[in-house]
């Protein structure tokens, strides 16, 4: 698997002018806002998702993201300009995008849906099939390997239709290779960035406590499997594709090592 | 409420027979026929088939393998010193669950003597004087059992728990959480709790997918076989399998000082995985396995648990053939008749469909990722096919239990619960509650008010509803959730949603 880290200035420099020109398909944003809720009904989980950069005065949709936000709580959002129309939600769409619950308290405030439809609901790509499904196993040699997991940020929680699918690959795949260990290691975004003229810094302790979570499940679903954690702080970008391209998302991460 | 045991097989019956059984149903009582309460030890057999009547029609318990004598059956038999047996709280008329009605019927046949009133949990609390009705109202009134946790929490293996929360009694009105023998301080918090059904039980223990997305984990394994738990056992997740359901229920309920042998285990287990009931018969709408519905007792017992509908076949499908019945069809039936199998099919249309915005529920808007608010319909969480609860651990916060969204009861203890780290992901910091539900088995106050979702099987044969009895009836589930999460239904499809429980 391909794994690179990417230096932390790479980072800060691609994403510090990046509100000035937001508009541009493949741009990367990421700011922090209290979320609107619009209440579009396409049926189930149609609701659309909107939050306003104050810097550049653009509103996005940030829908798409796999853990949606709480209208209680201010959100990072991290995301793509995406060169799909507005029109579900009445707003600039980001997808890729993730929405981060933060604990900064917000208004609540919902929108009616004014004409926008929303979308309708369909299963993400990373979902996992029921267990009366058979897996496939997958062809060997079978060597030492990487598996990253992602999570929200400042948070070590396993996120549903998303860590679950990457775990379920895994697990597949380590199920077959019968590695003698894995090595969970977790990171943590603990470098200050500035976002939205604030300082942000994921606290050191959530890289323990994001390998101890997935160590946790990983045990579960291996009994008898080794299962050892590390903990890194100061986590750097990686170019991993199932973080969609989010530096952000890369960094906060745990990686599941199957060592033989 | 007129008492009918039969146990006779329905479709063995002829027509001649079936005059007689329709005349049992309207309310005569058999002569020699057995009473519709299961007393422990009573030594009867339990039948292949079995009906009784209720508000609604008529419930059908169906033991696979049957018939089946009771008499030695551990399940049946009195093992403990206060004379119970699992049978006092389960019984086959009340879809193995107990209603109110049922308790109040035993409290007026036997004078508050029935084992049922044992002073350790069918009492408010043991220190009330055990004679008088009072002392038993939870239990008359709204069906509740005393259930008693350990404080600080502890595993089911006894191993302590850290909770991220302290407790306090801010209101004991019955003394069951005070006192040097009650309360926190002494180790022992009390709730009061109905009795969930011991029926379908396949169903509640199938496990459809290998993670709990409401905690965030692979589901947890079973300490005995080292499989996946299902989660959906208890009102408060504290047991994980049925062995360790049957002790703690031995224990508590029962007062067993010894524990279970393995082989009375094995035979209550045996006897657990081959019971099913479910409605069979309405009074308005007739059988519910008629012109096109698919639904009854014999549909669960031999369909696959598990299966999530929003993939598979859909909740309440079971009713689409009521959507259009044929006019040919229509003419056999009265047009109440027609009418009530119509609105039963609107109705599992509603439950499906209607939409609707659901916030601040723990275990759906919190700390899974569907945001909140999330539009949803019922089907969300009671999504499993065939049986509504749902196919992940169904521990959720609706609010029954909690304040602001629970309903003022001033005859149950009121909990102050105070997170210690981070503050609640909906109530903050603080939290008042009748019943902390799932956060008295982990120990987390994220976790506060979270209470199983549990089978909507057999619903018409086992009022009060939720947890704590909240609902006296089906209208009262309804309008609970039209209170809590402002849906809009409208007076028909209330109706509906009425007319689909009581015939589940």
């Amino acid at each position: 698997m391909k794994r690179t880290a990417i230096a932390a200035g790479w980072f800060v420099v691609l994403a510090a002018p990046l509100s000035a020109q937001a508009q541009q398909a493949g741009e990367l944003v990421r700011f922090i806002a209290c979320p609107v809720y619009r209440d579009t009904d396409s049926g189930r989980k149609s609701g659309c998702w909107l939050a306003d950069d104050r810097e550049s005065g653009i509103r996005y949709d940030v829908s798409q993201s796999p853990y949606k936000p709480d209208w209680n709580r201010e959100v990072l959002v991290e995301g793509r300009v995406s060169a799909d129309p507005p029109t579900p939600c009445g707003a600039t769409v980001l997808e890729p995008v993730r929405t981060s619950r933060l604990d900064t308290p917000c208004p609540r405030h919902m929108l009616p849906a004014e004409g926008y439809a929303g979308r309708r609901y369909k299963l993400p790509r990373r979902n996992i099939d029921p267990l009366s499904v058979p897996r496939k196993v997958p062809p060997g040699p079978y060597a030492e390997r990487t598996f990253p997991v992602y999570f929200e940020f400042g948070n070590d929680f396993l996120v549903y239709q998303y860590d679950d699918w990457l775990i379920d690959n895994a697990v597949t795949w380590i199920r077959a290779a019968h590695p003698r260990k894995l090595v969970v290691t977790g990171f943590a975004a603990t470098d200050p960035t500035s976002v939205s003229g604030r300082t942000i810094a994921e606290p050191a302790g959530l890289a323990a406590a994001r390998a101890a979570s997935i160590a946790e499940t990983l045990r579960r679903l291996l009994p008898g499997m080794i299962v050892e954690t590390r903990a890194q702080t100061g986590a750097l970008p990686t170019d991993e594709p199932e973080a969609d391209g989010l530096p952000g998302q890369s960094q906060r991460r745990a990686e599941i090592r199957a060592v033989f | 409420m007129p008492t009918v045991f039969k146990s006779i097989r329905f479709h063995h019956v002829l027509p001649a027979i079936a005059v007689l059984t329709l005349a049992l149903s309207a309310g005569a009582r058999g002569g020699d026929a057995p009473d519709r309460w299961w007393a422990p030890g009573e030594g009867r057999v339990f039948p292949a088939e079995l009906d009784y009547d209720n508000a609604n029609g008529t419930l059908r318990a169906l033991l696979v393998d049957g018939p089946m004598p009771t008499k030695g059956h551990p399940f049946f038999e009195p093992l403990g010193p206060n004379g119970r047996a699992c049978v006092t709280c389960h019984q086959p008329a009340d879809a193995m669950s107990l209603s109110a009605e049922s308790a109040r019927r035993q409290w007026e046949r036997t004078g508050g003597k029935d084992p049922l009133f044992a002073a350790y949990d069918g009492s408010n609390c043991p220190t009330l004087p055990q004679a008088e009705r009072a002392s038993h109202s939870l239990l008359l009134e709204r069906g509740l059992i005393r259930i008693e946790r350990p404080w600080p929490v502890r595993q089911f293996n006894g191993q302590p728990v850290t909770p991220d929360f302290s407790i306090e009694v801010v209101r004991d009105p019955n003394g069951c959480n005070s006192g040097p023998r009650y309360g926190p301080a002494a180790g022992r918090i009390s709730v009061y709790r109905r009795p969930r059904p011991v029926a379908n039980m396949k169903y509640l223990l199938a496990v459809g997918f290998p993670y709990d997305p409401k905690q965030g984990y692979a589901l947890p394994l079973d300490p005995d076989t080292g499989k996946p738990e299902s989660g959906n056992l208890m009102a408060d997740n504290r047991a994980g399998n049925l062995r360790i359901q049957m002790e703690d229920a031995a224990a508590s309920h029962l007062q067993m000082l010894r524990r279970l042998t393995p082989e009375q285990r094995r035979q209550i287990e045996d006897f657990e995985l081959r019971i099913f009931t479910a409605q069979q018969a309405s009074k308005t709408g007739g059988a519910v396995n008629t012109t096109g519905a698919r639904a009854g007792p014999a549909r669960l017992r031999d369909s696959q648990p598990g299966a999530l509908g929003s993939i598979g076949e859909p909740v309440w499908s079971e009713f689409t053939g009521w959507e259009k019945i044929s006019t040919e069809e229509a003419r056999s039936l009265t047009p109440e008749q027609l009418a009530f199998r119509q609105s039963v099919a609107r109705g599992a249309r509603v439950f499906r469909e209607k939409m609707f915005l659901i916030t601040d529920t723990a275990g759906i808007n919190s700390r899974i990722g569907f945001g909140n608010p999330v539009r949803n319909s019922c089907v969300f969480c009671h999504n499993m096919s065939q049986m509504g609860n749902d196919v992940a651990p169904g521990q959720v916060d609706l609010g029954t239990t909690t304040l602001p969204f629970a309903d003022p009861w001033a005859d149950l203890p009121l909990f102050k619960v105070t997170c210690l780290k981070a503050p609640h992901p909906h109530y903050g910091r603080v939290i008042y509650t009748y019943d902390p539900g799932f956060a008295l088995t982990s120990g987390r106050c994220a976790d506060v008010g979270k209470i199983t979702l549990q089978s909507m099987r057999g619903l018409s044969a086992r009022a009060p509803y939720f947890s704590n009895g909240l609902a006296k009836d089906l209208r009262g589930i309804v309008d609970y959730y039209e209170r809590r999460y402002s849906i809009g239904y409208t007076e028909q499809e209330k109706q509906d949603l009425v007319n689909l429980m009581s015939v589940l």
